[in-house]
């Protein structure tokens, strides 16, 4: 028999998880739901008690709950934000213990043994965790017993505590399905007419599990504490910081570096042996005089090679003020992500990252968001073929395919003196008088209709190239549905 | 000068094309362009409509009034009445148009080559070339699909222009290899290969055409204008960009350079054309040259039928048979009335040539009937006595008054129209037999195009154009039930959405714009085109989604435009029926009847029929005509002909059946319009009913000829939209007052026809479907057990579930004996009891999900019977999960093991993981385990496992069971006797209806174990009760009680859901227990009031257990 510390543990069922999820996004004060398209047909995934209380249901086919409800309100359902969020709650549960562990896709698994008293008892640990998932939003069913089959199946069957030792009684009444059984044991169960778990457990057991299989009596046994059923919580995510603490306070800049050197090079094997690479590095210095000094850098792409990220340091250390001394340094990668190590080959010219170290050092200096690269974006209209994102977090995109010709430069358009449908001879642009030498064209491009775009009040353009005699080749359009010519570019 | 396009494509080219094949017609007389060819790719599906649009603007130039060109995929044909319905969209005509002279072409795509090559044939022959050679490319591919290569075109393309379309936007290297196609074509077929250049306003045009120039010098294939017009009209761009996206599955604001940069693929006049093609006058010029050398046209398309074999001449053969079968259906003499009509219709047949046709139609049927498949026919010139000799129909010339001009018109030059009802389950035979004996070269499957209709439209439109799923599904919402329109601005502001924001305002109308495009091709239900040359040189064939058929391109309204037959070859589930009761018949009573020695006019089977005792019986059993029959009193064999007509959509609306009604109880006297039009109306009371009556008021009455009254007929429905109502109303009652009749009596007349236009019903397809209604009224009023059984058999059929079925026939003292594996069949069988009435033995058909194999080896080897489910597991070699559906029905009785521990035994031998020890069991040699008792299953579990398991009980109603628990209500069959005023009814729902006629009002159909009861839901009530009404199963009603005659409504006035009831018979202990399910909100609550709305059984909801039938 067991006699060790018993344990006692907490199940939390987040019934309508996804769509207080989605809720906690934006309130909507009436019925609502999330809808998954399963096959061919859109059904309902959560819904919340206004829902509810109208006679949705979850597995109703969204048509069906249209006619119910007309009214609803709905979204489609996103059940991998939803894991996420379960995620980052189970990180918050760990307030309370560190055994947490997520349970199924909509709830968690507490081992709460010995923190209890932490918290006032398990009544009060109870409340507070009920009252602050309430005011986030949550609405929560919690259930407390020995084991873990037993906490779930109060959470999801009869909401309360099961006393120290009293898990067979207080599961007796509940259904079998309370005992996480799949739902075809769970129907076959039930035809038979052992509907309760307390008919279960006194049943024949060699006939049950020469029918079911032995999968009813350990869950059964699961419940009842016969058999563990440990709650495994994953590992801490790990941390990449490290801390130097100096006998004696230091102020050189040649120093620091130096100091600086030391913390990378162990933190940078860290990361290489992980196969990460460090997007964001913060320095932190502590001046004897408690003062702290903080050097941030961002990197333009992962990098674990201490050789490289350190000279990028340089700038932020030389303009720190030491104070009276530095005694304790520490370095944290604070944004990292996975960067696989390179297969080494003669054919593939290693990655020499030249770029990405240009652009983090131009990007200590003026803000690595203010360095921008184009790419290609897909539309017929001139000012809509391109996009400008940072440069630091896109990377550049194949090859510029244009099926025609696009000027070099592309400006908002400058009108020009002249009437006509074809280009004219002789205008003046920006103060030149330019002659039209050889002209191609007209390229008749149409507004893109489904959006509306002031730049193109003027309707549909024809363009056309216009070469001039001075030199200059530029890009000309006619609006002939509001007559006007205008240049919009120039090539090189 | 002038031009012709020889390039445009089509909305046959599904989700490309942005414009109806009429449209671009239309369009190039209004550009005054000198021809136009219609080239859709890999497909000449929009050809006959372009022909007919061109035949009709020739007709409307000539007319002194222009109706409009109609664009036929915009309307619907409403399937029983051969009406147009919905709202067809007319373009309008202006005068003194120069007609273009149209080119039947495909633009073939083929998988090896750089061009596109566009192929117009040059005369009949090449015509033939070319439907032969997209029929070769469709035959290797997929439903929908063509696969083609240059080696196909180069060997059988003779006679036809080619035009080489070259890829835009390809590297020069690709356009050189297009040049070397066009190299090879050009040395196959010199003199027909042309360079296509199509201009795009791209900025290269005037390149690209220089380009062109050269190639076609090098390849000395002469360059040629095209336009590669994909709309007709510049406003188009949109919906070809919607459209795009709908091809590509992608949304509007993601379609990217694959829209079209500008409108320029439009239909273009001569002068732009000429402008585009300045530097190169030559190549416009000759699209006019290849238009005069493209001299096919599909008039020349000559049809013709097979004939039957043997030296015997069609006309003949006809002649003969239609003697020999007079004589046989006549033994008495034939009556010298039949000679004289008989004489009359097979001189028009030869006059018109169609002996052959319906040769075929004979053939067809005595093949059938050789096989013993029920068949009946009926159409326009089903109901001759030329079919009742043939032994095509049963319903002989004296039983309906046969209208002459309605069985085949010398002046319309439409081909005579025979449908043939063949039983549901056998079709496919006579299908196969046909295709066996004409080969598949010779006879096909008519197509039918699938549109847009508005749900489709506005859901997929709103997806492209990125609309919420809450606001395309409140669209379609809104429009529940219609089908025609688009969406209503009014309605659209009521769903509080903006019609004025530009987003919503575009998709609408870009709806509103598609709605009517042709989407697909799919098959028709069974017009057989049969021809006596090649199919395939008359039309492309293609492979059909189903398994052993193909399809012409064509649908039936091409057909009919082209004068080709088509026999439609049908099935009727009711046919299977009565076979299966014949059969029965002949088993157990030894009696052998056919359709037509069914004794006529029996008085016993009208009685039955005046008690509204239909269950089942063909046409009368739904809720409306049940209501009808008791008002109606049908005595004899044409008042059943009426009821069929009568109770439709269309009477109803018209106003047809409240007076009809009257005169017939003669509370009001008929009113026959005069002695002349009384022979047209007397049999019907005056009420014009049928199309047939229609006509022939206008001939006798407004002096008509029967040409005219056919066109009048056929204009009806274009009637009110098309404001060509006036001159026919001013013809008519010119007519009528010139022959004598009073003003008053003139407009009366006009506007019931006025009225009948959507909804007439040709008389022969009411005595067609009248003549089933009575032989399975007679089975069922002589023979209720045998008809049950047939019916059950038949299944899925009908307006009934087997539940009700099995309840009627209970009710009328037949005995129905439960699922047994010792004595049930597959089929449900009659049992002889000891006092010599049949029982009704059901079988394993009824088992949800029981498969006929299984049930054939359990018959197979039963032997002496099986004494336990294991001998069945053994014996039958049945699988566990088999076993188990077996246990679920019940089917264990016998052998002494309740349900529960039939499943309990069966469990144990399909276990999902065997234990080792039990892996291998031998014959009797059980395994000795300890005895478990389960509790005793409770009555209303029972109830609850049948339905899960049949869909139907022999135990107890539902209702039964839960009525001590529902106070205050009133059992179904004392409506009828209950004073009339307030009350209460409760009764699981076996229908909903929202018909269209009854403007919102519901009808409910609640059934307890005493019978069943009728209500109504005025709409306002419907808006406060919506959840109860649409999803409850279980309904408590309270409402007035109203009677007419022997039926009873109950006009709701409070609608209570009581579906939670219904899961008490499920869980007998759940209540005692008190279980928060989890359903449940987290407050705890009294177990009484767990009013959770999900009558949840653990396997499926209780939507599932009691199925109604919903809005069919």
């Amino acid at each position: 028999m067991f006699d060790g510390i018993h344990k006692r543990v907490v199940s939390v069922w987040l019934p309508r998880l996804a769509s207080d999820r989605a809720l906690r996004v934006r309130a909507v004060d009436a019925a609502f739901a999330l809808t998954l398209r399963e096959g061919n047909t859109d059904r309902l995934y959560c819904l919340n008690a206004a829902a509810e209380s109208v006679g949705l249901q979850r597995g109703m086919r969204f048509a069906d709950a249209r006619a119910f409800c007309p009214d609803l309100i709905s979204q489609p359902a996103r059940p991998e934000l939803d894991a996420r969020f379960l995620a980052a709650l189970r990180q918050w549960a760990q307030r309370y213990c560190p055994w947490v562990a997520v349970d199924g896709s909509d709830g968690l698994v507490m081992d709460i043994t010995g923190a209890a008293h932490l918290w006032g008892g398990e009544g009060a640990l109870l409340d507070d965790l009920r009252a602050r998932a309430t005011r986030a939003g949550l609405s929560v069913r919690l259930g407390l017993a020995d084991t873990r089959g037993a906490a779930w199946a109060l959470a999801h069957y009869r909401e309360g505590t099961a006393a120290l030792g009293a898990s067979q009684s207080a599961l007796g009444a509940l259904p079998v399905a309370a005992l996480r059984l799949n739902k075809d044991v769970t129907i076959a169960l039930q035809r038979l007419g052992l509907r309760t778990v307390g008919a279960l457990a006194t049943a024949a057991r060699a006939p049950l599990a020469r029918r079911f299989g032995r999968e009813v009596l350990l869950r059964l046994d699961q419940a009842l504490g016969d058999v563990p059923d440990p709650i495994a919580a994953p590992p801490d995510a790990p941390h990449y910081g490290l801390r130097l603490t100096l006998p004696d306070p230091i102020g050189l800049v040649s120093d620091v570096t130096a100091a600086t050197e030391r913390l990378l090079t162990r933190l940078c094997a860290k990361l290489h042996a992980q196969s990460m690479g460090a997007r964001r590095l913060s320095l932190v210095l502590r001046r004897v005089d408690r003062g702290c000094l903080e050097v941030d850098l961002r990197l333009a792409a992962a990098m674990n090679d201490p050789a490289r990220i350190l000279p990028l340091f340089d700038r932020g250390i030389t303009g720190l003020d030491a104070g009276f001394g530095i005694d304790q340094i520490r370095l944290v990668a604070s944004v990292v992500e996975p960067l696989a190590p390179l297969q080494i080959s003669h054919t593939v010219p290693a990655r020499t990252g030249q770029l990405e170290d240009l652009i983090t050092r131009l990007g200590t200096r003026i803000g690595l968001d203010n360095i921008q690269r184009f790419l290609p974006a897909d539309s017929h209209i001139p000012e809509r073929s391109f996009l400008v994102a940072p440069a630091a977090y896109s990377t550049a995109q194949g090859h510029w395919h244009s099926p025609r010709p696009r000027p070099l430069r592309l400006f908002a358009p400058e009108p020009i003196n002249s009437t006509g449908s074809t280009p004219p001879r002789h205008f003046r642009w920006r103060r030149m008088a330019l002659t039209a030498a050889r002209i191609t064209g007209p390229e008749r491009i149409a507004p893109e209709w489904w959006l509306e775009d002031e730049n193109w009040g003027r309707g549909l353009r024809d363009y056309w190239r216009v070469e001039t005699h001075q030199g200059r080749r530029l890009w000309l359009f006619y609006t002939p549905q509001n007559p006007g010519w205008f240049v919009q570019g120039e090539f090189a | 000068m002038s031009y012709a396009e020889l390039c445009a494509t089509s909305n046959f080219t599904f989700l490309t094309g942005a414009s109806h094949p009429e449209e671009l017609v239309l369009r190039a007389a209004e550009l005054g362009l000198a021809a136009i060819a219609i080239t859709d790719r890999n497909s000449l599906a929009g050809v006959v409509r372009a022909y007919s649009a061109l035949k009709t603007l020739a007709t409307e130039q000539g007319a002194q009034q222009a109706e409009g060109l109609r664009i036929r995929s915009s309307t619907q044909i409403d399937a029983s009445s051969r009406q147009a319905t919905g709202d067809a969209q007319n373009l309008p005509v202006t005068k003194g148009l120069t007609l273009p002279k149209l080119i039947v072409g495909a633009r073939l795509v083929l998988r090896d080559s750089a061009a596109d090559w566009l192929a117009l044939p040059t005369d009949r022959a090449a015509y033939q070339r070319l439907s032969r050679l997209l029929t070769l490319g469709k035959g290797r591919a997929a439903k929908g699909e063509c696969h083609l290569d240059l080696a196909d075109v180069l060997a059988g393309a003779q006679g036809m222009i080619l035009i080489a379309l070259p890829h835009r936007n390809l590297p020069h290297a690709n356009l050189t290899q297009a040049a070397r196609d066009v190299t090879r074509m050009q040395r196959q077929f010199p003199g027909h290969v042309f360079w296509g250049a199509a201009p795009r306003y791209d900025g290269t045009d005037q390149a690209h055409l220089t380009q062109c120039a050269a190639f076609a010098l090098r390849t000395s294939a002469p360059m040629v204008a095209l336009g590669d017009v994909l709309m007709h009209h510049a406003n188009r761009r949109q919906l070809a960009d919607v459209l795009t996206c709908l091809r590509e599955g992608t949304t509007i604001d993601e379609i990217g350079t694959r829209a079209l940069p500008n409108a320029e693929r439009r239909l273009k006049p001569f002068t732009d054309m000429a402008r585009l093609f300045r530097h190169h006058p030559a190549a416009l010029r000759r699209t006019l040259e290849i238009a005069a050398r493209c001299s096919f046209s599909l008039a020349e398309l000559s049809y013709e039928y097979p004939d039957a074999e043997g030296a015997e001449a069609p006309q003949a053969r006809l002649e003969r048979l239609t003697a020999e079968g007079m004589a046989r259906r006549c033994p008495l003499g034939i009556p010298p009335r039949y000679h004289q009509l008989a004489a009359k219709e097979l001189s028009v047949v030869k006059d018109l040539g169609f002996a052959a046709y319906f040769l075929t139609v004979h053939d067809i049927v005595a093949f059938a009937r050789g096989r013993g498949i029920l068949c009946q026919g009926r159409g326009s010139a089903g109901n001759s006595i030329l079919c009742w000799a043939l032994g095509i129909t049963d319903v002989n010339p004296d039983q309906i008054g046969m209208v002459f001009e309605r069985f085949i018109s010398r002046y319309r030059g439409e081909p005579p129209d025979i449908d043939v009802d063949f039983e549901h389950e056998r079709r496919e035979e006579v299908i196969q037999w046909i295709y066996a004996r004409y080969g598949r070269h010779r006879a096909g499957l008519c197509a039918t195009v699938i549109h847009f209709r508005s749900r489709a439209a506005i859901r997929e439109v709103g997806k492209v154009m990125g609309l919420s799923q809450d606001v395309t599904a409140a669209l379609s919402g809104q429009i529940w039930g219609l089908s025609g329109g688009g969406a209503d601005p009014a309605r659209v502001r009521e769903l509080g959405l903006d019609p004025a924001d530009r987003r919503l305002a575009q998709t609408l109308r870009l709806i509103a714009e598609i709605i009517g495009f042709p989407r697909h091709l799919s098959q028709h239900v069974g017009g057989f085109i049969v021809t006596r040359g090649r199919l395939d040189e008359l039309c492309p064939i293609e492979n059909a989604a189903m398994e052993g058929r193909t399809v012409i391109e064509w649908d039936k309204d091409d057909i009919d435009a082209l004068g080709i037959l088509k026999i439609d070859i049908l099935s009727l589930g009711m046919l299977t029926c009565l076979r299966k009761s014949f059969d029965l018949l002949q088993q157990h009573n030894h009696q052998t009847l056919t359709l037509d020695t069914v004794p006529q006019e029996d008085e016993a089977t009208y009685q039955m029929l005046q008690r509204a005792d239909a269950v089942g019986v063909f046409q009368v059993e739904s809720r409306a005509q049940m209501n009808f029959l008791p008002r109606m009193k049908p005595a004899t064999f044409y008042d059943l002909v009426i009821e069929v007509a009568i109770v439709r959509p269309g009477p109803i609306q018209g106003g047809m059946v409240k007076p009809y009604i009257r005169r017939r109880q003669g509370l009001e006297a008929p009113e026959p319009f005069g002695p002349a039009l009384s022979d047209v109306t007397r049999k019907t009371l005056g009420v014009p009913l049928f199309q047939e009556q229609a006509m022939q008021i206008a001939v006798v009455g407004a002096g008509y000829t029967p040409e005219e009254a056919d066109k009048l007929r056929r204009s009806l429905a274009s009637f009110r939209r098309m404001g060509t109502i006036g001159a026919h109303k001013d013809r008519f009652i010119k007519g009528m007052l010139a022959n004598g009749y009073p003003h008053s009596t003139a407009e009366q007349c006009f506007s019931q026809i006025e009225g009948f236009a959507e909804y007439g019903f040709p008389e022969s397809h009411a005595a067609a479907f009248a003549m089933l209604t009575y032989v399975s009224s007679w089975i069922k009023c002589h023979h209720p057990a045998v008809f049950a059984c047939a019916l059950l058999n038949s299944q899925p059929m009908g307006f009934y579930a087997p539940a009700q079925i099995v309840r009627d026939v209970r009710d009328h003292g037949i005995e129905v004996r439960p699922i047994c594996t010792n004595h049930s069949d597959w089929d449900n069988r009659l049992e002889r009891r000891a006092d010599g009435a049949l029982a009704l033995r059901l079988g394993f058909r009824q088992i949800k999900g029981f498969r006929a194999e299984d049930a054939g080896w359990i018959v197979a080897a039963r032997g002496n019977g099986y004494p336990d489910p294991e001998s069945l597991w053994l014996r039958a070699g049945l699988t566990p999960a088999v076993l188990e559906r077996l246990a679920e029905a019940d089917a264990f009785a016998t052998m002494g093991l309740t349900r529960r521990d039939g499943l309990w035994a069966v469990r144990a031998i399909r276990a999902p993981a065997p234990l080792p020890l039990f892996a291998n069991p031998l014959d009797g040699e059980g395994i000795n385990e300890p005895a478990v008792t389960l509790p005793p299953m409770h009555l209303g579990e029972e109830v609850v496992e049948d339905y899960i398991s049949l869909r139907l009980t022999l135990r107890a109603h539902p209702m039964e069971l839960l009525r001590p628990g529902i106070p205050g209500i009133t059992p179904n069959d004392r409506l009828a006797t209950a004073p009339l005023g307030r009350i209460s009814v409760c009764g699981l729902v076996i229908t909903r209806q929202r018909p269209g006629t009854a403007s919102g009002v519901i009808f409910l159909t609640l059934e307890d174990e005493t019978g069943v009861a009728n209500v109504v839901v005025w709409p306002k009530l419907y808006e406060r009760y919506r959840r109860a009404v649409m999803g409850g199963r279980l309904l408590r009603v309270t409402g007035r009680l109203e009677r007419e005659g022997i039926v009873s409504h109950v006009i709701a006035e409070r609608i209570e859901d009581l579906s939670p009831r219904l899961s008490e018979l499920g869980h007998p202990l759940d209540a005692a227990i008190g279980i928060t399910q989890p359903q449940a909100d987290d407050a705890p609550r009294p177990p009484r009031s767990r009013a959770a709305p999900s009558a949840r059984h653990p396997r499926e909801q209780a939507k599932k257990l009691f199925p109604s039938r919903d809005f069919h």
